[in-house]
């Protein structure tokens, strides 16, 4: 929207010609000028160049929907708004599962299973419709190479021993998940921003990247300065392409993240490694934690704005 | 009518010319008339007469002195204004702790900044007064619409759903216990539906479509007269990644400050912007502070800062013309923003059932 040129923006040739002549060519360029050197560029009165002003505007702005429609909207289509994880409490207490349109985070130290989850779910969404998936692709940015193919049909046919019944099904399964292997930060940003033309012609239904920390952990040293801003800078344009996609495709996007400790006071508290909402902007999270050996808690965290903490605990099984 | 040729609004090359020809004060330019200036000019008669126009407009908008358009200034006594803020209202925020230390409630004509950490509550609470700011006057609210620009795609509907629905229950129990005439006949207008197809909501996904945005708000409140409260989730967010001349983010920001705070008067809302915290890095330690810098600290007129103190979530009051500084907690339940329950009070942990029955009470005070 704000690389629209200006003569898209409706006004008139000749103006767009004058205005081209100081470098001013796009809706950007236009309204981050001030009153004073609008006027001095366009050679217009002051109302007329609020006029102006508001034209370009129209051009760039939003569309206003009321919060009721946007209810409708979804209220037309409940079982497309979530995807169900196919654990009942959890997706009690998600309000549905994991929902679509919205980036959710999860969390945890290491070896909890963040990695299963998003294998587990990734089988969801290649089911069809009505066995509760998304009945599409996925796209699986994995920065780990933690992402095993075998263990993948390994939960795909003990989950659903009855629908994956041959081994068709399950390459066919397979065919439906594209794994891209990114390992620097600039690369895992040109895989986000090139995803718009894949998710229209591969029909996908899901976007996991597994994980955001571990590239970010190894590039950006935050005791350095000047690392710190632009760690925000990277992860902040990752996070508004990925929720413009989010938003646009109405798909779920799952990323990771790694906890770390953090000495506050002296005492090593538990804090997440990429700050999940201040640097992501994310609407949701949900936090794995070890209790004990063979099970773990679930636990969706603070930023939450669907619905207060709750706590479940889940096991990592077959 | 002394007013300076060269202070005029009208398109630099015709000022140029004018004062090139001698014309000192709009006076003169109006003695001429059109067809002498375009004479003595060069210029046509129909660009001489709109220029003139103009000229009218200028002096005679501020010869009237009433506020009609943006550029006008008003004049009004102190004790004016004493009588017209006492009969404003306020907006609930249903967390009767954060209404006494803001003195009643989100004040109308203000803009209230709200900083905090991510998960602390400051979309909720935004949330919750995009449906308080509808409640009908004969219960204690404004009646007002409410107009929600998102920037970080954090605003969900189920939950502003949610958050009605306790409204508007909450509402039933006062009408209930009460029976009159006129609270009956509100709640019949106050639904989830209404409230719902109140809430304008405006999705913009970078800090030009932001600005776009307010520099059509106000054509946009004066076909929607009742709206009282203007929400922009998160200023932070569309002006922190990206921008390398931070003079130009300091001076839309300031820009948009003064715009916010023009619509704020002109159309006797409440404005509240949501920020976010960013660390200061000192010589030994670092501190939390809101971001977008020192200078955009002057915008608000009320800073709130929402915090943690271990898990229990706390709202201060750190800036305000009239209040004074002070901490209190709260709470964010199924229903929505509300205080915390007082352990003697109520034998029930969960608290959130009696939270509705608490709050006649209270209404009856005000």
């Amino acid at each position: 929207m704000a690389a629209k040129k200006l003569r898209r923006a409706r006004l008139s040739q000749e103006l767009c010609e004058r205005l081209s002549r100081h470098q001013i060519t796009t809706c950007q360029d236009f309204l981050c000028l001030s009153l004073l050197e609008l006027m001095k560029v366009t050679g217009q009165s002051y109302y007329d160049v609020q006029k102006l002003l508001r034209k370009v505007s129209q051009a760039c702005a939003p569309k206003m929907q009321t919060a009721y429609e946007m209810k409708l909207r979804k209220s037309v289509n409940p079982s497309s708004a979530f995807l169900s994880t196919t654990l009942h409490s959890l997706d009690k207490v998600l309000h549905g599962g994991v929902p679509c349109g919205s980036l959710t985070e999860i969390t945890s130290p290491p070896g909890c299973g963040k990695t299963q989850f998003c294998i587990m779910v990734s089988v969801l969404a290649t089911l069809p419709v009505s066995m509760g998936g998304l009945g599409g692709t996925v796209i699986y940015i994995d920065t780990e190479s933690a992402f095993s193919a075998e263990r993948l049909i390994e939960i795909a046919g003990n989950r659903f021993p009855t629908y994956f019944d041959s081994d068709e099904k399950l390459f066919c399964m397979t065919r439906s998940i594209h794994l891209y292997r990114e390992l620097t930060c600039g690369s895992v940003l040109k895989r986000i921003m090139s995803l718009e033309e894949e998710i229209i012609s591969k029909k996908v239904k899901l976007i996991v990247i597994d994980s955001v920390a571990s590239v970010v952990r190894k590039e950006f040293d935050t005791r350095l300065q000047g690392n710190l801003a632009e760690r925000s800078n990277f992860l902040a344009r990752g996070a508004s392409v990925l929720k413009y996609l989010a938003e646009e495709f109405s798909i779920p996007v799952i990323l990771t993240n790694q906890i770390t400790t953090s000495l506050s006071n002296g005492f090593p508290i538990q804090a997440d490694l990429v700050s999940p909402a201040d640097d992501l902007s994310l609407s949701e999270a949900g936090i794995f934690s070890p209790e004990g050996n063979s099970k773990s808690c679930l636990k969706p965290s603070m930023n939450y704005v669907v619905s207060p903490e709750r706590h479940l605990e889940f096991s990592l099984g077959r | 009518m002394q007013r300076d040729v060269g202070s005029l609004p009208l398109a630099p090359a015709l000022r140029a010319r004018l004062i090139a020809a001698g014309f000192q004060t709009a006076q003169e330019l109006l003695e001429t008339g059109p067809c002498g200036l375009s004479k003595e000019i060069g210029i046509s008669k129909e660009e001489a007469l709109e220029a003139l126009q103009v000229v009218r407009q200028e002096c005679h908008g501020g010869a009237a002195g009433t506020a009609g358009g943006s550029g006008a200034t008003r004049k009004c006594t102190a004790l004016e204004l004493l009588e017209e803020e006492q009969a404003q209202g306020f907006i609930i925020t249903f967390c009767s702790a954060l209404d006494n230390i803001l003195g009643g409630g989100v004040q109308l004509t203000k803009i209230t900044e709200i900083c905090g950490a991510p998960g602390v509550g400051k979309t909720q609470l935004c949330m919750q007064l995009a449906v308080d700011v509808q409640i009908p006057e004969c219960f204690g609210g404004v009646a007002g619409e409410a107009v929600f620009i998102d920037t970080e795609g954090s605003f969900m509907v189920e939950r502003v759903a949610d958050i009605a629905t306790a409204c508007v229950q909450h509402c039933q129990l006062i009408a209930e216990a009460h029976q009159e005439e006129d609270h009956l006949k509100a709640l019949e207008m106050f639904s989830l539906e209404s409230i719902l197809s109140h809430i304008y909501y405006f999705r913009c996904r970078d800090y030009i479509e932001l600005l776009a945005q307010v520099y059509l708000l106000p054509d946009f409140l004066s076909e929607h007269s009742k709206v009282r409260l203007v929400v922009v989730d998160g200023i932070a967010f569309p002006f922190r990644h990206d921008f390398e001349d931070l003079s130009l983010r300091t001076r839309l920001l300031n820009g948009l400050a003064q715009q916010l705070i023009i619509i704020a008067n002109d159309h006797k809302s409440a404005v509240v912007l949501t920020n976010q915290m960013t660390t200061r890095i000192g010589q030994s330690q670092s501190t939390l502070v809101p971001a977008l810098g020192e200078s955009w600290g002057h915008a608000a007129t009320v800073r709130l800062i929402f915090h943690w103190d271990n898990s229990q979530r706390l709202a201060t009051l750190y800036k305000s013309p009239s209040q004074k500084e002070s901490t209190i907690p709260y709470h964010i339940t199924s229903h929505g923003f509300r205080d915390v329950q007082p352990p003697a009070v109520t034998q029930n942990v969960e608290g959130t059932e009696m939270n509705p029955r608490k709050r006649p009470r209270r209404e009856e005070e005000m």
